[in-house]
């Protein structure tokens, strides 16, 4: 008797505390998730290959010391945005003052810059496998880009990573056909695919009944969503690729997430149907800023 | 033989406490999971529990019966849930509500709240309350899920969405603590259910298993199979004085000398701890809970 009643004592007060606690862990994770970046490339340090990549970028900066020295100088520390491409954010410091420059220093950079593009690429690559591996292991929610994508949209054309690169920002959107406030959303989807299209974006369904290619499955949610009005892209895709390891973590339906050029997923995903206007002007807000900040780095 | 009978109905009634714990145990048996964030979606999930227990709780082992139900009737896919049904028909056929007072993780979890040393209210006065569970059952889980359906034919789970504390309990809370994402998304309806929660709670320290007395749309199933269960609750009036204490033992406000087999009976076994005369017990298809062979002794 005095054991259940300590035991359940025990109980209550775990249960109230870790309700009070909700508002401060919020805060920390989300912290936690702004903070992968700069973890991941510690991380990275250990990592030979990357420390070879690294290596790479400081031996062409010190190849052309004159030129790069003459670039950094001119580099505004108040432009500095650590979560843009660094390649593009040397780039856009060379581009801004280009009539600083000698035509030879001027080449120099900008063949520099190629390279450090490529090597930048690999690097996030790497980067993002390495993310992507740690958080199979403890969370999700710090996932941060997917490295394939493979699978056929509902008219059986393939599609692959490329899909992202063809748009500023892709909204991913998880559902399955049997998903009553997925289904619901569906004709706002539409809707908002038609708004952002012409500014670089796509929506894109990614239906979890349909993946492997399932036949009778797909003809089932093709007709959900001609019901609802749904024209854009739908696809089935395969469970082993990055996206469907993504999809099959996910723990509530519909879920939207935005992926930028890269295959980068950005900000934090949005659960819950768009057709609620507050959900759907947030991430219309989000989508804007993954477009504009696109265009900059451009 | 019916001492051994009684003996053995007596035991099981005295281990109730660690029967509920184990059957909790089983029924979410995936405990990582509640520091994962997420849900177990492996082939378990195909099959249902017997007791009220949330498909959303990290670790549930298998699918809750209620809530499947009402998926199946509220998907355009199906017009009915035969299959939830018959296994409905299928335990309460066997077990009727021993499950409430054995198998089902949320009864314990009431039974633990009542543990609480405080003043305790009797329920007696209440009786026309219980009524309301079967309202509920048919109202939220059937009626509702089936006929308010979206253009498509497509119906929301009423009960889990509306008014299943359980769900709040095992699935919202914990999903949300250990999942950003979700914790974000919880909004007023979590609100609205975590009042009902709350409410339960408080209840249940005051009286003795509320939910299951007044809501619980799988009691109301279940307590439809009491009176022809296989497993039953058996008086020996030969053996009985008239005391009536088995009548004030039982919380669930049962007579127990005149229906022992009361759709509100949980079959705690409370009346046969107290019975002086060890004249109540349990039986399984009309036979006593012992071996069969005691019987052919007797003989």
């Amino acid at each position: 008797m005095n054991l259940s009643k300590k035991i359940f004592k025990i109980v209550t007060l775990s249960a109230v505390l870790a309700l009070t606690a909700c508002s401060t862990k919020t805060n920390s994770a989300v912290s936690n998730t702004t903070q992968s970046s700069s973890s991941s490339e510690t991380a990275g340090e250990t990592d030979p290959a990357l420390n070879d990549l690294y290596q790479q970028e400081n031996q062409l900066f010190a190849d052309h010391k004159e030129a790069w020295d003459k670039a950094f100088n001119m580099m505004n520390k108040g432009n500095a945005d650590p979560s843009a491409d660094y390649a593009e954010y040397l780039a856009s410091a060379v581009e801004g003052n280009k009539d600083e420059f000698t035509e030879e220093e001027y080449k120099t950079l900008t063949e520099d810059l190629e390279k450090i593009r490529e090597i930048e690429k690999k690097i996030s690559e790497l980067e993002s496998k390495q993310s992507t591996s740690s958080a199979s292991k403890d969370d999700s929610s710090s996932e941060s880009s997917f490295a394939d994508l493979s699978g056929v949209d509902f008219d059986g054309n393939k599609v692959d990573k490329s899909l992202f690169s063809k748009n500023a920002v892709t909204v991913l959107n998880f559902w399955f056909t049997g998903c009553k406030p997925c289904v619901e959303e569906l004709p706002k989807l539409n809707e908002l695919n038609e708004a952002i299209k012409a500014k670089g974006g796509e929506v894109v369904g990614i239906n979890t009944d349909t993946f492997n290619g399932s036949g009778s499955a797909i003809k089932d949610a093709k007709k959900v969503l001609e019901q609802q009005g749904a024209k854009y892209r739908n696809l089935s895709i395969d469970s082993s690729c990055d996206v469907g390891q993504y999809a099959s973590n996910i723990m509530a339906f519909p879920t939207t997430i935005l992926v930028d050029r890269n295959g980068k997923i950005i900000g934090d995903p949005l659960l819950g149907g768009v057709d609620n206007q507050e959900n759907y002007d947030a991430l219309m807000k989000q989508i804007e800023s993954v477009i504009a900040s696109d265009s900059a780095t451009k | 033989m019916d001492k051994k009978n009684t003996m053995i109905s007596k035991k099981i009634a005295q281990f109730r406490g660690w029967i509920q714990g184990l059957a909790t145990l089983l029924t979410n048996i995936h405990l990582p999971n509640f520091f994962k964030g997420k849900i177990y979606q492996g082939n378990g999930k195909k099959i249902c529990v017997p007791g009220l227990n949330c498909y959303s709780c990290p670790a549930a082992s298998g699918a809750c019966p209620i809530g499947a139900f009402q998926a199946v009737v509220g998907s355009s896919h199906f017009k009915f849930a035969y299959y939830i049904t018959g296994f409905f028909i299928l335990l309460g056929v066997t077990l009727g509500r021993f499950i409430c007072g054995f198998l089902c993780p949320f009864g314990w979890f009431q039974d633990l709240l009542h543990k609480i040393p405080t003043k305790k209210f009797s329920t007696e006065k209440l009786k026309t309350l219980r009524y309301l569970k079967y309202v509920i059952l048919v109202v939220f889980v059937i009626l509702l899920p089936m006929l308010m359906t979206n253009s498509i034919g497509m119906g929301n789970p009423f009960f889990c969405k509306y008014i299943c504390p359980q769900g709040v309990l095992e699935g919202a809370i914990p999903l949300s603590l250990g999942n950003a994402a979700i914790r974000s998304a919880l909004g007023k309806l979590f609100t609205f259910k975590s009042v009902i929660l709350v409410s339960v709670i408080v209840l249940s320290i005051l009286f003795y298993r509320p939910f299951c007395k007044w809501i619980c749309p799988l009691g109301a199933i279940y307590s439809l199979f009491n009176k022809v269960s296989l497993l039953g609750i058996q008086v020996e009036h030969d053996k009985c004085v008239g005391c009536q204490q088995c009548t004030k033992a039982c919380k669930m406000d049962v007579n127990v000398l005149k229906t022992p087999n009361h759709p509100e009976c949980i079959r705690c076994g409370a009346c046969m701890k107290v019975c002086p005369k060890n004249a109540i017990h349990y039986q399984f298809m009309g036979k006593n809970v012992s071996k069969d062979k005691n019987k052919l002794k007797e003989k």
